[in-house]
């Protein structure tokens, strides 16, 4: 038996014919009335400014142009589909709607010619998406060699600012990456922290910076201008503020930026604002950011501070007072601060160096530097030191003096001093007073006797790459560690104490 | 000798009360542990729309202070983690747990204690990974939690979201092993697999889906809790972990789960329609077969989401492609939606209108889907606004839409009340509205290249009128949402009558009382046809009858249903107290060993972030639950 209950007070359809009834009576607008009013209201909203910074409709280069191309063959079919199966809702429901009592539509269970059609037409279309897809799969993941041979950049991803290097020009720096137009640039990309990803809409699209896993992105800028870029993947606190810019050149203007990388800046003048604020810039923030790249061997030397800076970092995520940090050789030439987070001005500088966070809260900079180790994160400098950090800061730009020298040659003793003057001299005298820390008149004869096990040599360099451990009594355990000297710069220095009998 | 024999020593007695709160705590009725499913489920629903509002409010202009990147960051991880695993999935497991064994003709799951184990373990682990915020730990690594940055050195509160989405995944593999089992098993004699309702084999398809999917995630959040609980180096790049390896592991799972997602959601459209359309679903196999098709081919597109990774451009050209295939058999279904409709008799009541809706809004994230399988394009698009707007358009505009359809549709069932019209039509209205106002300008922020995940947007970049729009859109779905409420509130003073079949609907959950006894079916009924009932009550539209009358006329005459030549052959008051009289109703006994095990491994697990001790206290109540349940008869002999 069967059993099919049914409430016999309820007069089944009644309360629904009712509502449906209300739905067409009081609706103010017809279902395609309100779809032409919202596509209207979207296209306001749009506001259609495809020159906005980092719009991917104005393509400025093959890789981006090849990219919305394909984006836009897609979208054309989108909206024919798009047109008819919108079309054909609102019109059933039109059309189709029950009027009165209603009679029993015709009971159609399926039509297999009918599905079979909507099945393969679908398919082809894809086919005929799929094939020009692959081929940009394909252009946009290398240049072609017609194009000519690519300049090559390596990014590194940092929680949260970018890191560049010319491995051939042998130049570091961050945040802002020159490259000349009309030539392909092929970017290789890393990271050591977390994912990051690498993104200048403009230009290309983004490709991820993933630890363990290098990547690489090409792009071309047709134009000289400035191409905004931002990192793409979540990457932590400070991920909406890890911004940088592309400044594409005119290839001789690019040369001469090149140029300028390795052009000393002109030192600042003896009793200036800048010159104190080099001495302090060396006793606070040195240990984290360099600024002399542009020395004979600065770029090796750079590569395996950032190294070690990352590894002290890693080994004590919470203690550690050096954390990598971007490279500010000719910071003074920079449009931007805190990773594109501001416009460089001396006021927005100032600001940035007295409160980190006032900009951008929670960076490395301000959490672990042992000047920021006050209670809300303020440096700990009167206002006359952070203008002087400042003032220096500005003047780091190419000088008048003498290019660089290719990697190479050069006599010990003079590099030894330079490198000295750069780097030590804020704490040290050569003579036998003491500064911050001791003078170093005669400190290789002492040096030789202070530990039995240990030539004068390996004390010295020892004493560079972990001072924590040999720490002269009387004197405070301040001094960084320049854990990323090269050998060859050890050496030098260690040249240059010989000479301080 | 049974088992029932064993002289347990029981701590606590067996509850008998059916009514009052232990009655609920220690319930095994699917009906209303379907219940708790969608009242917590709708809890959530609201908590992480009050995120998506403090998000919204955030955004709405450049440079804004209200919200610290800390808390922005929790609140999206919070949103994300708690739309999917705390609203969509549980939302699906109430329509599951409420509908699978009636439109099945079975008086209950097939493991009901187990069910019931399912819901507490849900709910539990939903308090679990919410308690981070009372600890400002709250989960702050995005809700695919990418390695390394869920490491312990690079957010804190990730290991709240490995602990508790692993104690959520327990819930839903115990579940999904009960409906494959209940609907293999229990179906009505008569109901072979192609006469079954098409809900419940989306049911079917997505129990299927979870199956092999949570295990996947379950291995990955506990290789991730390890890593930050016990050092291992799993995802630690300097050990040798490989972050890829993670996204493998977190998308072979995510990319079934979005199907695990919107399966149920086609599930109920593909039950609202033919109602209201008064036609039956437009190629019932087809559909069928496109869902399989769907549903398998979702095991071969994961990498889709990653094509920014740098796997190759071999690799992104296989997953390219994959992904535009899987298009296919999803046009397929839109389209037999649509023939459905056609030439139907629509009655355009708030359950259509909803499952209309998803049909327009979803038929739009499939577009931008296919967009972002165009893979150089793609670069553009992942991870901007272009993609959080494709998977609202998915989720919110199909799964959401259609769970708000399957709402007013079976409402009634479950109520024996229906929900206002004027009040539902409303809802429907502000939510359509505030839904394209919110996420439609989204596909153009981001292709204007405003990323998503971002606290904060400097006012040059342009975005800042499409971000009042879109805060605007967001508080006026938010609107529609409250609207719901009230109806649900208004009708329940009203208490407008359902009776058994409201809507004239097709399948045999539309023949039992609204709401059902707790037997559900008086007898079992035996069933003949695909939409059976509807054949009951139109015999004279069957195929077989259609036939015998020749090609007489191609339309059949319109004809009202008429209650009184469909008398009901027993009603209401002749069905014996516990049902079945002489047939004698076994239902399960009711039992409380379920809620003590899902308590005992919440705790735990939850121990193990903050003291063993605390983890023995839970292994003990784990051990006390699982001996007390295995000793324990499904029913009392003597009952």
């Amino acid at each position: 038996m069967i059993i099919i209950p049914v409430n016999r007070h309820n007069q089944p359809g009644q309360s629904y014919r009712r509502s449906s009834m209300f739905l067409i009576r009081r609706l103010p607008l017809s279902p395609a009335q309100l779809l032409i009013l919202l596509a209207a209201v979207v296209a306001v909203l749009a506001g259609c400014t495809p020159d906005n910074p980092q719009s991917t409709f104005d393509a400025r280069g093959p890789v981006a142009q090849q990219q919305l191309d394909l984006f836009l063959i897609v979208f054309w079919i989108a909206v024919g589909i798009f047109i008819v199966v919108e079309g054909a809702i609102i019109f059933m429901a039109l059309r189709f709607r029950q009027r009165g009592q209603g009679l029993m539509p015709k009971q159609i269970h399926g039509h297999t010619k009918l599905e079979v059609t909507w099945t393969i037409i679908p398919a082809l279309i894809l086919v005929g998406v799929a094939v020009p897809t692959v081929q940009g799969i394909y252009d946009t993941y290398a240049p072609s060699s017609e194009m000519g041979t690519p300049i090559e950049i390596e990014s590194v991803g940092h929680q949260w600012w970018f890191e560049f290097r010319y491995p051939d020009e042998e130049i570091v720096t961050a945040n802002e990456v020159h490259i000349p137009t009309g030539v392909p640039v092929m970017v290789k990309l890393y990271s050591q922290d977390v994912i990051h990803s690498f993104w200048v809409p403009k230009l290309a699209g983004k490709v991820d910076m993933v630890p363990a896993n290098d990547n690489q992105v090409w792009f071309q800028a047709d134009e000289a201008g400035v191409y905004y870029g931002q990192c793409a993947e979540f990457c932590g606190l400070q991920h909406a503020l890890m911004r940088f810019r592309v400044i594409a050149h005119e290839p001789e203007e690019y040369d001469a930026w090149v140029q300028g990388m390795r052009t000393p800046p002109d030192p600042p003048e003896p009793g200036s604002g800048a010159a104190r604020g080099q001495g302090l810039f060396a006793g606070n923030c040195s240990m984290c950011h360099t600024t002399d790249s542009f020395r004979q061997g600065g770029y090796a030397a750079e590569l395996e501070v950032q190294e070690a800076r990352w590894e002290a970092w890693w080994e004590a995520p919470e203690e550690s007072r050096v954390v990598s940090a971007p490279n500010l050789t000719h910071f003074g030439e920079r449009t931007t601060i805190g990773a594109g987070v501001a416009d460089l001005t001396r006021e927005s500088l100032i600001g940035w160096i007295t409160s980190p966070d006032s900009l951008k809260s929670g960076t490395r900079m301000a959490t672990h530097a042992l000047v920021y180790d006050t209670p809300n994160h303020h440096a700990d400098l009167a206002p006359q030191d952070i203008q002087d950090i400042a003032d220096y800061l500005l003047s780091l730009t190419p000088g008048s003096g003498a290019v660089t020298p290719p990697p190479g040659g050069g006599d010990p003793v003079e590099q030894g001093e330079a490198l000295f003057a750069q780097r030590c001299s804020t704490c040290h005298s050569t003579g036998p007073d003491d500064m911050t820390g001791p003078g170093l008149q005669g400190v290789v004869q002492r040096a030789d006797t202070r530990k039995p096990d240990l030539s004068a040599e390996q004390y010295i360099e020892e004493s560079l790459r972990q001072p924590g451990e040999y720490v002269v009594d009387g004197f405070l355990n301040v001094m960084p560690s320049f854990a990323g000297l090269s050998d060859e710069e050890v050496s030098n220095l260690i040249a240059y104490l010989n000479t301080l009998e | 000798m049974t088992t029932a024999s064993i002289n347990f020593p029981r701590v606590i007695p067996r509850p008998k009360s059916h009514s009052g709160i232990w009655s609920w705590i220690g319930t095994v009725d699917h009906k209303r542990i379907g219940t708790m499913y969608g009242i917590t489920a709708f809890f959530w629903f609201i908590v992480g729309g009050l995120e998506a509002l403090l998000i919204r409010t955030q955004l709405s202009r450049a440079e804004s202070d209200l919200v610290s990147p800390e808390l922005f960051n929790q609140l999206f991880t919070m949103h994300g983690t708690t739309m999917i695993f705390l609203v969509v999935m549980p939302m699906a497991s109430a329509f599951f747990n409420w509908l699978v064994p009636l439109q099945i003709g079975a008086r209950d799951v097939a493991f009901p204690r187990l069910n019931a184990f399912s819901y507490w373990v849900f709910l539990f682990g939903g308090i679990l990974i919410n308690t981070s915020w009372l600890f400002g730990l709250a989960p702050d690594g995005g809700w695919f939690g990418y390695a390394p940055l869920s490491q312990a050195e690079f957010s804190a509160g990730m290991t709240f979201w490995s602990v508790g989405l692993n104690v959520l995944g327990i819930a839903s593999i115990a579940a999904a092993l009960n409906f494959v089992v209940t609907i293999l098993n229990m179906r009505a004699p008569g109901l072979t697999m192609f006469k079954l309702p098409v809900f419940t084999w989306n049911t079917l398809i997505t129990s299927v889906l979870i199956l092999v999917a949570m295990p996947v995630i379950a291995v990955a959040l506990t290789q991730v809790m390890f890593d930050r609980l016990f050092g291992t180096n799993f995802y630690v790049p300097a050990a040798g972990g490989d972050p890829v390896l993670w996204q493998h592991m977190f998308w072979l799972f995510g990319h079934p789960e979005v199907y695990i997602l919107i399966v149920p959601a086609f599930g109920i459209v593909s039950e609202v329609l033919p109602t209201f359309s008064r036609k039956p679903l437009f190629g019932y196999p087809f559909v069928i077969f496109a869902t399989i098709a769907i549903a398998f081919q979702g095991w071969f597109v994961w990498s889709h989401h990653m094509f920014t990774v740098g796997l190759g451009p071999v690799v992104n050209s296989f997953f390219g492609i994959s992904t535009m295939a899987i298009a296919v058999p999803t046009g397929v279904k839109i389209f037999n939606w649509l023939g459905t409709m056609w030439g139907g008799s629509l009655r355009l009541n708030t359950a259509m209108l909803f499952s209309i809706g998803f049909i327009a809004m979803f038929t739009i994230g499939g577009f931008s889907g296919v967009m972002h399988a165009v893979v150089p394009h793609n670069a553009q698009q992942q991870d901007t606004y272009f993609v959080v707007a494709h998977f609202h358009y998915v989720l919110f505009g199909g799964a959401v839409m259609a769970i708000f359809s399957g709402i007013y549709y079976w409402w009634p069932k479950m109520t024996g009340w229906l929900l206002n019209e004027k009040l539902g039509i409303t809802n429907f209205i502000l939510m359509m509205i505030g839904f394209n106002l919110t996420f439609f300008p989204m596909h153009w922020v981001g292709l204007d290249g405003m990323p998503r995940r971002i606290y904060t947007f400097a006012a040059e970049m342009g975005w800042e009128t499409s971000n009042m729009a879109i805060t605007i859109g967001s508080f006026i779905l938010a609107l529609g949402v409250l609207v719901f409420m009230i109806n649900v509130v208004v009708s329940r003073r009203n208490k407008a009558v359902a009776g058994n079949d409201p809507w004239d609907a097709r399948t045999i959950e539309w023949t039992i009382p609204s709401p059902p006894p707790p037997y559900n079916f008086a007898e079992i009924p035996v069933v003949e046809h695909r939409d059976d009932f509807w054949y009951k009550k139109y015999p004279h539209l069957h195929e077989e009858h259609l036939e015998a009358l020749d090609h007489e006329s191609n339309i059949t005459e319109g004809r009202e249903y008429d209650p009184e030549r469909h008398e009901a052959t027993v009603s209401k008051e002749d069905a014996p107290l516990h049902g079945g009289g002489s047939h004698g109703i076994h239902l399960p006994d009711m039992s409380y060993y379920p809620i003590i095990l899902a308590a005992g491994i919440a705790i735990a697990m939850g121990g193990l972030m903050f003291s063993y001790i605390v983890s023995v206290l839970g292994a003990v109540l784990i051990v006390w639950g699982l001996l007390g349940w295995s000793l324990e008869p499904a029913s009392e002999p003597d009952h």
